[in-house]
């Protein structure tokens, strides 16, 4: 008994999960989570479809190529907002930025046993 | 604690609060039947089940991405969000001293109208502009303008790494609009943020160019400018919280809300949806192209980057734009794409942060083959994102399951008691 409740209700699923939803689930479809996995990759399929659709669909995008795009040619052009350019000195500015090395706190994670996935 | 689309969400947090002291997803402790899911769907380790009962709990801000897969993913929603701006843009839309500005990104239009009963994949972009109108936003910019302005930035980086790679500009260039994956890097790999691109994202841009540019042209004062960033995502709000993201002498993106609070926002002004007449967004900032919009799927900054480095590589016109080699939604993608009077152009994409570390041991290794390398963290990409609309099929197991743990805890009760 007190082994039993040694088990958290996590491990009890994974070890018995499997054969207790199949069976309380019965009539149903025999392996639920895998259904609900299909499902998800289903919406994902679903709503990258849509993009690609729009993407190549005239009456919603007309252009396809970025640099195309007449007003980003206006923002680019000589004299205008960004006239020096892609990667320009505003761009630079305005556009680029650093990035912080946030290691430290992680690390002091890890050297308290705590164990994570990357 | 309020209710949006299926999560709950405490309130708003600081403008000027240090994003990386908290995580954007905490574990509801009463709601958590200890599934496990979480724990499964996070790549990072950084939720983990805690205590006798094995309930789940986001263990240090420092270890989470916040890209709120756990979140959107847990059978029973008991994954509330810590951080809602919902508040502050209703009063922001009702104060005629503040011109709001909206910034969607491309992904959000891909689900939104899943909220309002069409199916997955609808693209709601002209409803969604002709909503925000409704709503009172008075320019409504989109950050697909500002995707095809990523490209001319991060493309041209491309070309000059290409050309000249260096210490401070190495190659693989990596994608740097996925602020999950970003966190990511600066947490988990540092030795590689040299590799990430400097271009800010998409929405870092719009936000700076709103309240320079879009300001100059529209002749508002940049001061009373509201910026809001919709995203599909909820790390974005730990991103429009970067305390360095202020390059326009203002706080660029004022709040960051999701697709799901956006959803709610047009439900609550009681704005009927589905029968809104398509609008366009307004041009300055708003137009965009084909390239912009397929940033919302894994593999399409990619594609679009191509889209433009093919033609200043080579010289030459693109005249099939569809590159479909590098069209994935799960794993890792890799292709070599032939580009005439340069050569071969080494590309890989991934989405899930699992995937990421492979491509990133490689790197560290010295031993990656490629020069561009594009990662997402939510599997699939923006359009399966932390703040989109949840799919009701990992709810819908709610139910079965529900009497499934109230069977297994009858049986753990009476074993406990023999
Ligand atoms: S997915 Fe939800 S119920 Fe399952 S362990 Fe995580 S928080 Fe708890
Ligand atoms: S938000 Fe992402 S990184 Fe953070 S605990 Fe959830 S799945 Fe893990």
């Amino acid at each position: 008994m007190s082994e039993q409740m040694n088990c958290t209700r996590r491990d009890f699923l994974k070890v018995a999960g499997a054969a207790v939803v199949v069976a309380a689930v019965a009539g149903a479809a025999p392996t639920l989570v895998t259904e609900a996995h299909a499902a998800e990759l289903d919406l994902v399929s679903q709503r990258q479809s849509g993009v690609y659709a729009a993407d190549a669909n005239p009456k919603l995008y007309n252009l396809r190529k970025s640099q195309d795009n007449p007003m980003v040619q206006k923002l680019y052009a000589k004299g205008g907002f960004l006239g020096d350019g892609p990667c320009g000195h505003v761009s630079h500015e305005l556009l680029h930025t650093h990035y912080v090395d946030r290691s430290a706190a992680l690390k002091a994670l890890k050297a308290k046993g705590i164990k994570l996935k990357a | 604690m309020q209710e949006m689309e299926k999560v709950m969400m405490k309130g708003s947090a600081p403008l000027d609060v240090d994003p990386g002291s908290f995580s954007f997803v905490q574990v509801d402790q009463e709601k958590c039947q200890a599934c496990g899911t979480c724990v499964d769907v996070c790549k990072t380790g950084a939720i983990q089940a805690q205590g006798a009962e094995g309930k789940s709990k986001v263990l240090d801000p420092a270890a989470c991405v916040n890209c709120g897969q756990c979140l959107v993913n847990c059978p029973y929603g008991a994954i509330y969000e810590e951080v809602s701006y919902v508040d502050a843009v209703f009063a922001a839309l009702k104060d005629p001293n503040t011109v709001c500005v909206s910034m969607p990104a491309p992904a959000v239009r891909y689900a939104l109208g899943e909220a309002f009963g069409l199916p997955a994949g609808t693209h709601v972009g002209g409803k969604m502009h002709a909503a925000l109108r409704k709503l009172g936003f008075k320019f409504i910019w989109d950050n697909e303008f500002t995707a095809d302005v990523t490209i001319m930035e991060e493309g041209t980086e491309l070309i000059n790494r290409v050309k000249h790679p260096s210490h401070h500009a190495p190659l693989p260039q990596f994608t740097s609009c996925c602020p999950g994956w970003v966190k990511f890097v600066e947490a988990y790999y540092p030795e590689l943020i040299p590799n990430l691109s400097s271009a800010k994202s998409p929405i870092g841009m719009l936000g700076s160019l709103a309240k320079t540019y879009g300001a100059q042209q529209t002749k508002t004062d940049p001061a009373k400018m509201f910026t809001v960033s919709i995203m599909p995502c909820i790390a974005k709000k730990f991103e429009g919280l970067r305390p360095e993201l202020a390059a326009s002498g203002h706080r660029d993106t004022d709040v960051t809300i999701t697709t799901r609070e956006l959803a709610y926002m047009i439900k609550k002004a009681g704005i009927d949806f589905k029968n809104l007449k398509d609008d366009p967004a307004d041009p300055i900032l708003g137009e965009a192209t084909g390239a912009a919009t397929i940033f919302g799927t894994s593999g399409g900054v990619m594609e679009a980057a191509l889209r433009l480095a093919y033609e200043v590589l080579s010289g030459e016109k693109l005249k099939d734009v569809d590159i479909k080699a590098v069209r994935t939604h799960e794993g890792i993608k890799s292709a070599s794409i032939d580009v005439p009077h340069f050569g071969k152009v080494n590309v890989a994409v991934a989405s899930g942060l699992d995937n990421a570390k492979k491509l990133c041991d490689e790197v560290k290794a010295g031993k990656s083959k490629y020069h561009f390398i594009e990662i997402m963290t939510c599997p699939g990409g923006c359009i399966n994102g932390g703040g989109q609309i949840i799919n009701p099929s990992v709810r819908e197991a709610e139910n079965g399951h529900s009497k499934i743990f109230a069977a297994i805890n009858k049986r753990l009760a009476m074993k406990a008691q023999a």
